[in-house]
C-alpha cells in the first residue's frame, strides 16, 4: 500500500470498508476498472466469489469443533458456539447469510455437506477468515438481487420441515429482522394487522409479493392499486390501513417511533 | 282558247315568290297578337286554329321566330297585368276565388296560345334556348301577378289567415285552398316552399306553442296528449286534403317539437297525472297515446322508459325491503307475479310490445330481486306451497302457466345456487311426507329448470325422484317375501335414500320403541339381502308416524306425528306421567330437538295430546308430562308433526348461506383450473371476468373469494405467479 499513491490509497481504503474485501482484492479491483470506485464495485460484484484456496482439512477440524456428539450434524449449541467465537449475535441477520451460502434446509442446524459447501464458497477455512467475511456478508444485503434472493430463501428456510406455510409468530419475527435492514417504515403495522386480523400461517405467496409490494409501493400508498392482483391479506391490510387512519388521504401518519 | 303559236309545255318548279313584305312579319304578328287579345279576352271561338297555326308557323319559318317571341311575352305580360289588377282590386274574401278563376283562366289560354304556337315551340325555342311557352306562361304568371308586392302579402296572409280559421274550428273553402296550393305548386317548387310553406310552418310553431303552454297549464298529462293527439291527426288531414303531401313530415315536426318535445319532461312528470299515476291506474289508453306521440319525438321514448324503470325498481326496491312484506314469504312472491303481470299487461297493450320496455322491465326485476337475499328462499317456498296445496284441482293448462310465471322470476336471481339448496330441501319433505298435489306438476318444473340451466343443476333432484320409485318397489318386494309374518305387526313403509342425491342430514340419534324395532330389522336384513356393499342408516328425524290413540272418554283419534314425536308418545304406554329425564334418557334424542318435539305435543292449542306441568311455554329439564285423557278435537285425524317448509329461522339462514359458500369454494377453483388449462398464462383481471362468466347461470362470484382461490391454487402448485409480471398467472401442469 506504501508504493500508492494518497488518492489511491483512500480508494482501497474505501472499497475495503464498503465491500468486506481484502486488501489484494480491492487493489484487484480498482485496478481493472483505472482506479474509478463505482467500476470497481461494479466488478467487484459482477465476479464470482474469488475463490481463494480453502484447505479440506481445516475445514473438517473447524466442522469437528460445532458439530454435534450425537449426529452428524451441527445443532443448536454448535451454531451458538460458533456465534460465540465470532462475537456474533445468533440472532444476527448475517447468521441468515450464512444460511443462504449454506442453502441450508431448515434453521438452526446445518449438515455436513451445508457446512462445507457454504464456507467454500465464501472462501473460509479459519475463523480468522470466516470473521474477515462478515462485512463482505453483511454488504450483499444492501444489494437489492441478493436480498431478494436472501428474503425468498428465508421463507423455505424458517418454516417447519413439512409444512407448506410459515408459522405467524416465526414470520414476524424474521420479518422483524429482515425490514430492519431494509427499511420499510409499515412493518410494524404489518405486523400488528396480522395479529390481530389473521392468526394463520403465512404462504409463500404472501411472503414473496410482501417483497414486492414493500419495494414497489410507497408507504403512503399512493401507487397502490386495488386490482394490482395482490394477495388478499395484502388488500385486507391497506384497507385495514385506512379504516386506523394510519392512511389518510394519502399521507402516511407514523404513529409508531421506529 | 284560239290556235295561237304552240309553245313547248314545260313543267317547271313550283316558284312561290316568296315576297319579302318587310310589312309581311309585322301583320302577321298582328293577326297573331289579336288572336291573344281575343283568347284572353275570351272571344276565342271566333279564331281559326288553323290560319293561326300556319301564320305562326310560316313566321318562324321565315326567320322572325325572335319577333314572334318577344311580341308573345310582351303581349302577355301586359294582359298578367291587367289581371293582376283586377285580382288586387278584389274584396277580402273574394281575392282568393278571384285569383283562383283568373289562373284558371290563364291555363286555358296558355293551351290555347300554345298549341297555335307550337312550331314555334318545337323548333326556334329549343335552338335558341329560350324557354318553351308553357313555362313562360307559368313563369310570367308567377312573376307578373303572384309576385306583384300587393298580391304576394295579401295572398299569403290569406292563406294563413284560412288555417288559423279553419284550426280554430271555422269551415273554410278546402276546395279553394286545394287550387291554390296546386297553382303554388305548378309554378315551381321553390315558390310553393318561399310563398307558402315556409311561412305556413313558422306561423304554426307559433301557434302551437302558444297552444301548448295554454295547454300545459290547464290539462292534467292525459287531457293534454288527447288535444296534442287530435291537433296531430288534424293537421296531417290538412295536407292530405289541401297542401303537398311534402309538406306532412314537416308540419307534423313542428306539432311534434312544439306539444310534445318542449313539455316532455314536465309531461312525463306531472304530478297526479303522470306517467306513473298512469302506470298506477292502470291507464292503457293513456299510456299508448303516450307511447304513440312520445315515438314520435328523438328521446321521447327513452325518456319514458327511463322514468318507467326508476319508479319500478323504487316499488320494487320498497317491496323486497318491507319487513312487513317479508313475514309471508308466498304472500310475498304473489306479490312480485302480480306485478310482473301488471307491468307486461301495460307493455303489451299500451307500448305495442316494445323490446327494449321488455328489457327495461327485466333489468329492473333483476336489480331489485337481487337485492334481498332471501329472494331464492321465497321463491322456493312459494313453489312449495303451490305443489303442497295451491294448485290443487287446477287445469294441466293453468298450472303450466303458473311455474311458467315462476320460472321467470327464477331466470331473474342471480343466486340460482341457493335456489336450488332450498329447492331440494322442500322437494325431499314433500316427497317424505307424500305431500304433493301433482307428481306431473313436480315433474314438469323439473323439466324447465333443466332446460334453464342444464342437466347437472337437475339430475339429483331428479335422482330423489327415482329413490321414490324404487322404494316403492322395494317395498313390494318385502310384503310379498314376509307378507305372512308382518301381517300383524306395525305397518312399516320405507323410503330408501341415496345419501348424494338427498339435502345431508346430520346423523341424530334417536331409540325406537321396541315394537318398531323388529319390524325396522326385518326390512334391513331383507335389503341388505338383495344389495350388497350398502349401509342403511335409519334417519329418524324425517319420517312419520301415524297412531291410534283412546283417550279418556274413549274417543278415539289418529295421531299424524313425526318419529321423535312417535317415540315419545309410546313411552306413554307404559306410564302416565313422565319427567323430562324419563323421555330424554330412553329415546336419546337430541335437547333441542327433544324440547321442539314436546312443545309441539304439549304447548300447542287443539293439538295438546300431553299435559305439562307447569303450563309454561316453554319446556325446561324440569317439566313433567301427562298423557292428557280429557284431550278432544273434532277430526278424526289429528295433524301434529311439523313437517310443511317454513321460512327459516335467522340463524339457520345463516347456516345455509355458509353452506352454500363452502359449496361455491369448488366450484369457483374449477372455472379457474378450466380456464388456465385452456389459457396457459392470463392475467388477473381477465381470470376474474371468465370465471364471472362461466359461473353467471349459477351465482354472481365474489373477486374477493375469486382471489383467495386462486392464492389457494398456488399455494397447492397448479399455478405460479409469472417471474416476469406479477400480475399474470401460469398454468403448472
Amino acid at each position: 500500500m506504501h508504493k500508492l499513491g494518497r488518492g489511491h490509497r483512500d480508494k482501497v481504503q474505501q472499497f475495503m470498508t464498503i465491500t468486506g474485501a481484502s486488501e489484494k482484492i480491492a487493489l484487484q479491483a480498482l485496478k481493472a476498472s483505472d482506479w474509478h470506485l463505482e467500476g470497481a464495485f461494479d466488478f467487484f460484484y459482477s465476479q464470482p466469489h474469488i475463490k481463494s484456496y480453502t484447505d479440506t482439512t481445516r475445514l473438517e477440524e473447524l466442522y469437528n469443533r460445532y458439530k454435534d456428539p450425537y449426529t452428524d450434524m451441527i445443532l443448536v449449541d454448535g451454531i451458538t458456539l460458533l456465534c460465540n467465537d465470532l462475537q456474533v449475535d445468533p440472532q444476527d441477520i448475517v447468521m441468515l447469510v450464512v444460511s443462504w451460502h449454506m442453502k441450508a434446509s431448515t434453521m438452526c442446524e446445518y449438515s455436513k455437506e451445508e457446512f462445507f459447501i457454504g464456507l467454500q464458497a465464501l472462501g473460509i477455512d479459519s475463523l480468522e477468515k470466516f470473521g474477515e467475511r462478515i462485512p463482505f456478508m453483511r454488504s450483499e444485503l444492501k444489494d437489492e438481487q441478493k436480498f431478494h434472493e436472501i428474503y425468498n430463501f428465508a421463507f423455505g428456510w424458517a418454516k417447519e420441515k413439512g409444512q407448506k406455510s410459515l408459522a405467524l409468530d416465526t414470520a414476524i419475527g424474521m420479518w422483524q429482522l429482515l425490514f430492519a435492514e431494509k427499511q420499510w417504515p409499515l412493518v410494524d403495522h404489518w405486523c400488528q394487522f396480522l395479529q390481530a386480523r389473521h392468526n394463520k400461517a403465512i404462504s409463500r405467496d404472501t411472503w414473496s409479493q410482501l417483497l414486492e409490494f414493500a419495494r414497489t409501493i410507497d408507504p403512503a400508498l399512493s401507487n397502490y392499486d386495488a386490482e394490482g392482483a395482490w394477495p388478499y391479506l395484502i388488500d385486507e391490510f391497506v384497507e385495514y390501513l385506512n379504516e386506523n387512519g394510519i392512511i389518510q388521504n394519502g399521507q402516511f401518519g407514523d404513529r409508531s417511533q421506529k | 282558247m284560239s290556235a295561237q303559236k304552240k309553245k313547248a309545255f314545260q313543267i317547271e318548279a313550283f316558284k312561290h315568290r316568296v315576297v319579302v313584305d318587310p310589312k309581311y312579319a309585322e301583320k302577321t304578328w298582328k293577326i297573331l297578337e289579336h288572336a291573344i287579345h281575343e283568347i284572353y279576352n275570351h272571344n276565342a271561338s271566333g279564331l281559326s286554329f288553323e290560319e293561326l297555326y300556319r301564320n305562326a308557323y310560316n313566321m318562324v319559318l321565315h326567320k322572325f321566330g325572335e319577333k314572334l317571341y318577344s311580341g308573345l311575352v310582351t303581349t302577355m305580360t301586359s294582359h298578367l297585368k291587367a289581371i293582376s289588377s283586377s285580382i288586387e282590386a278584389a274584396q277580402g274574401g273574394l281575392f282568393l276565388d278571384e285569383l283562383n278563376r283568373k289562373w284558371a283562366e290563364h291555363n286555358k289560354a296558355m293551351q290555347m296560345i300554345r298549341d297555335i304556337l307550337m312550331y314555334m315551340d318545337r323548333t326556334f325555342i329549343p335552338n335558341t334556348h329560350k324557354t318553351p311557352v308553357h313555362e313562360l306562361g307559368l313563369n310570367l304568371w308567377r312573376d307578373v301577378v303572384i309576385h306583384s308586392s300587393a298580391v304576394q302579402t295579401r295572398l299569403q296572409a290569406i292563406l294563413l289567415e284560412n288555417v288559423r280559421r279553419e284550426r280554430s274550428g271555422e269551415v273554410i273553402d278546402r276546395g279553394l285552398m286545394r287550387s291554390i296550393s296546386k297553382m303554388l305548386m305548378d309554378l315551381g317548387p321553390s315558390v310553393y316552399q318561399d310563398d307558402f310553406e315556409k311561412h305556413f310552418l313558422e306561423v304554426s310553431a307559433d301557434f302551437y306553442r302558444l297552444e301548448s303552454q295554454d295547454f300545459i297549464e290547464s290539462c292534467d298529462c292525459g287531457e293534454y296528449l288527447k288535444k296534442a293527439e287530435r291537433r296531430l291527426n288534424e293537421e296531417i288531414e290538412r295536407v292530405s286534403h289541401y297542401l303537398d303531401a311534402k309538406s306532412e313530415v314537416k308540419i307534423t315536426n313542428v306539432v311534434e317539437k312544439e306539444m310534445i318535445e318542449n313539455h316532455m319532461h314536465r309531461l312525463v312528470q306531472m304530478e297526479n297525472s303522470g306517467l306513473v299515476n298512469m302506470i298506477v291506474d292502470e291507464k292503457y289508453e293513456d299510456l299508448g297515446r303516450m307511447y304513440c306521440l312520445f315515438r314520435r319525438v328523438p328521446n321521447g321514448l327513452v325518456l319514458v322508459r327511463d322514468v318507467m324503470t326508476s319508479y319500478i325498481r323504487d316499488t320494487g326496491k320498497q317491496l323486497v325491503t318491507d319487513p312487513e312484506r317479508l313475514k309471508d314469504p308466498v304472500d310475498f312472491v304473489q306479490h312480485l307475479l302480480d306485478l310482473k303481470d301488471k307491468y307486461d299487461k301495460i307493455i303489451t297493450s299500451a307500448f305495442s310490445n316494445d323490446k327494449t320496455f321488455q328489457n327495461a322491465l327485466n333489468s329492473s326485476f333483476e336489480y331489485f330481486m337481487n337485492l334481498n337475499s332471501r329472494s331464492p328462499e321465497f321463491i322456493s317456498l312459494f313453489v312449495d306451497d303451490k305443489l303442497r296445496k295451491g294448485l290443487r284441482g287446477v287445469t294441466e293448462e293453468d298450472v303450466e302457466l303458473v311455474l311458467d310465471k315462476v320460472m321467470m322470476l327464477f331466470r331473474y336471481l342471480q343466486e340460482k345456487d341457493v335456489f336450488e339448496k332450498y329447492y331440494k330441501q322442500h322437494l325431499a319433505k314433500r316427497l317424505l311426507s307424500g305431500k304433493t298435489v301433482s307428481e306431473d306438476a313436480e315433474r314438469s318444473l323439473i323439466v324447465k329448470l333443466k332446460t334453464e340451466c342444464g342437466y347437472q343443476f337437475t339430475s339429483k333432484l331428479e335422482g330423489m325422484f327415482t329413490d321414490m320409485k324404487t322404494s316403492q318397489d322395494t317395498m313390494q318386494g318385502f310384503s310379498a317375501r314376509h307378507g305372512a309374518d308382518i301381517a300383524d305387526g306395525p305397518m312399516l313403509s320405507v323410503q330408501v335414500l341415496t345419501t348424494g342425491s338427498w339435502p345431508t342430514q346430520p346423523i341424530t340419534t334417536c331409540n325406537l320403541p321396541a315394537e318398531i324395532r323388529g319390524m325396522c330389522e326385518k326390512f334391513r336384513n331383507y335389503y341388505l339381502g338383495t344389495h350388497t356393499g350398502r349401509r342403511l342408516s335409519w334417519q329418524t328425524n324425517m319420517g312419520t308416524a301415524d297412531l291410534k290413540a283412546t283417550f279418556g272418554k274413549g274417543q278415539k283419534h289418529e295421531l299424524n306425528v313425526s318419529t321423535y314425536q312417535m317415540c315419545v308418545l309410546m313411552l306413554f304406554n307404559n306410564a302416565d306421567r313422565l319427567s323430562y329425564k324419563e323421555i330424554e334418557q330412553p329415546t336419546e334424542i337430541p335437547a333441542s330437538d327433544l324440547k321442539r318435539c314436546l312443545q309441539s305435543l304439549a304447548c300447542v292449542k287443539g293439538k295438546n295430546v300431553l299435559r305439562k306441568e307447569p303450563m309454561s311455554k316453554d319446556i325446561a329439564d324440569t317439566d313433567t308430562f301427562l298423557f292428557n285423557d280429557k284431550f278432544t278435537s273434532k277430526f278424526f285425524k289429528v295433524k301434529i308433526g311439523t313437517v310443511a317448509a317454513q321460512r327459516e329461522s335467522e340463524p339457520e339462514n345463516q347456516e345455509t348461506r355458509q353452506r352454500v359458500e363452502e359449496d361455491r369454494k369448488p366450484q369457483i377453483e374449477a372455472a379457474i383450473v378450466r380456464i388456465m388449462k385452456a389459457r396457459r398464462v392470463l392475467d388477473h383481471n381477465n381470470i376474474v371476468a371468465e370465471v364471472t362468466k362461466q359461473l353467471q347461470s349459477r351465482f354472481l362470484p365474489n373477486p374477493v373469494v375469486i382471489k383467495k382461490r386462486i392464492e389457494s391454487l398456488i399455494e397447492r402448485e397448479f399455478l405460479e405467479r409469472d417471474k416476469g409480471d406479477r400480475k399474470l398467472y401460469r398454468y403448472l401442469a
